[in-house]
């Protein structure tokens, strides 16, 4: 399923609305390495990692519909989609009994070191590590668990307001390392 | 908070993320629907995160996109709506009845392709209503906008038609700058606000802002800086309960206690 042709940001979102199988698999070509690393460093299993990024390429396809441009650009939608599925992901019943097993399994046969350190190498994870610890420990809360701002601020019992700015703080200081 | 503070809070990053709360996100599409500068912003943030996740993209397992295609695929099949076909009847064909099973077969076709063709046109159609729906979005935006410069412009002119607004012409003082610099005074007699009418000054450096004095008893009284905005401005300064004349001068930014009498651009008595 080879995908020879490039489409405009405008003529991709048009196609896949038409339901064009042809620019879906030039999405899936392009895209789907991102995607993947989006979800990875969230689900940290591989196998979950994969069975979410084909939910996510089949949600794509059912909801392009309510896709908006002028909420923000394709990937910006799909990033999100990837997100929210992965959290979705990490609090299933399932995948939380598949974590169990994990842990036994490295406890049983040593920590399994080259995986864990591949995973904190991808997407945005690897720029975390430049973050002071307690910036850290609120991107790590919000963006790869999924908390609200609420949330956080009782786990970590620290008022609302100073969580939204050291997480905005953080931000910005992300932003300053993908530059 | 002004515009550029805003973009630079980190409520862009936080909501191209997804992180941002419900009620900051709602603001920041509001945002975005007012200024340009905002989209801007957002749309240069979405390119960087693109690029680099790009850049940094871990392949997935092969056979996952065959996977995805055998699933959509099958989705597909069960959207298209079927078209019933009439089984066959064994009756022998002679005369007339031949005749109809050709026209049905016809009929069938034609409704066949019909179908088809139908199917399509609401394909296109729910796209075209899609770019309408955005369209009509992103007026709604810019006419906000309007109506906001719209009130504002109203709410000054009604300052100004105010019968109890005294007019006080400032031309340009044979000392200024630039001569045909000129501005108006509206000086409200009940309540004392100072209006301010910019009819024509050169734009200030950087550095520089135009400020009014009020001349009371001989002395300049500071009565407020203030910049020059696009477009008509009419500005409301300080309250000044009584003077003879009003001036203004060019000062460093933030104002001078005493007027820089070389600077003084242009300044008009008040008739009493």
């Amino acid at each position: 399923m080879g995908s020879p042709q490039t489409y405009s940001e405008q003529e991709l979102v048009a196609a896949l609305k038409a339901r064009d199988d042809q620019a879906f698999s030039y999405l899936y070509d392009h895209y789907s390495g991102a995607l993947f690393s989006v979800i990875l460093p969230i689900v940290k299993l591989p196998e979950s990692a994969s069975d979410v990024l084909q939910e996510v390429f089949v949600n794509i396809w059912r909801k392009i519909g309510t896709y908006d441009p002028i909420k923000g650009r394709l990937f910006t939608w799909m990033l999100n989609i990837s997100r929210n599925a992965s959290i979705d992901m990490l609090r299933s019943k399932n995948y939380q009994n598949n974590q169990k097993n994990q842990e036994i399994t490295d406890t049983v046969y040593s920590h399994d070191q080259v995986t864990q350190t591949s995973i904190d190498s991808i997407g945005l994870s690897k720029f975390l590590g430049k973050l002071r610890p307690e910036q850290r420990v609120l991107i790590e809360l919000a963006y790869f668990k999924g908390y609200t701002h609420d949330e956080i601020s009782q786990i970590e019992d620290i008022p609302l307001g100073t969580v939204k700015t050291r997480i905005r703080n953080a931000l910005l200081q992300l932003r300053e390392y993908i530059k | 908070m002004n515009l550029q503070d805003y973009i630079s809070s980190g409520i862009v990053e936080s909501y191209v993320l997804g992180i941002a709360s419900a009620e900051d996100s709602a603001e920041f599409e509001r945002m975005c629907a007012a200024h340009s500068e905002v989209r801007a912003a957002r749309t240069a943030f979405e390119i960087q995160l693109e690029e680099r996740l790009l850049e940094g993209k871990k392949n997935p397992p092969q056979g996952l996109k065959s996977r995805i295609f055998s699933e959509i695929g099958m989705e597909k099949e069960e959207n298209i709506p079927r078209i019933p076909v009439a089984k066959p009847r064994l009756v022998p064909r002679t005369g007339f009845t031949k005749y109809v099973a050709a026209a049905s077969l016809i009929l069938l076709a034609a409704s066949v392709g019909l179908n088809f063709y139908l199917l399509e046109q609401y394909k296109k159609t729910i796209v075209q209503n899609k770019e309408l729906v955005d369209a009509q979005a992103q007026l709604a935006g810019a006419n906000q906008v309007l109506q906001t410069k719209l009130s504002t412009y109203e709410s000054d002119l009604g300052q100004m038609m105010n019968p109890l607004m005294a007019i006080i012409k400032l031309p340009g003082v044979p000392t200024s700058p630039d001569p045909s610099s000129m501005a108006t005074v509206y000086w409200n007699t009940y309540t004392k606000d100072v209006y301010l009418l910019v009819n024509q000054l050169p734009k200030p450096l950087s550095d520089k802002e135009y400020q009014l004095w009020a001349i009371v008893d001989g002395k300049p009284v500071d009565a407020g800086v203030f910049n020059l905005n696009e477009g008509i401005s009419f500005i409301k300064l300080k309250t000044i309960p009584k003077a003879e004349a009003f001036a203004i001068t060019l000062e460093k930014k933030g104002g001078s206690t005493t007027p820089t009498v070389e600077a003084m651009y242009v300044m008009g008595k008040v008739d009493s």
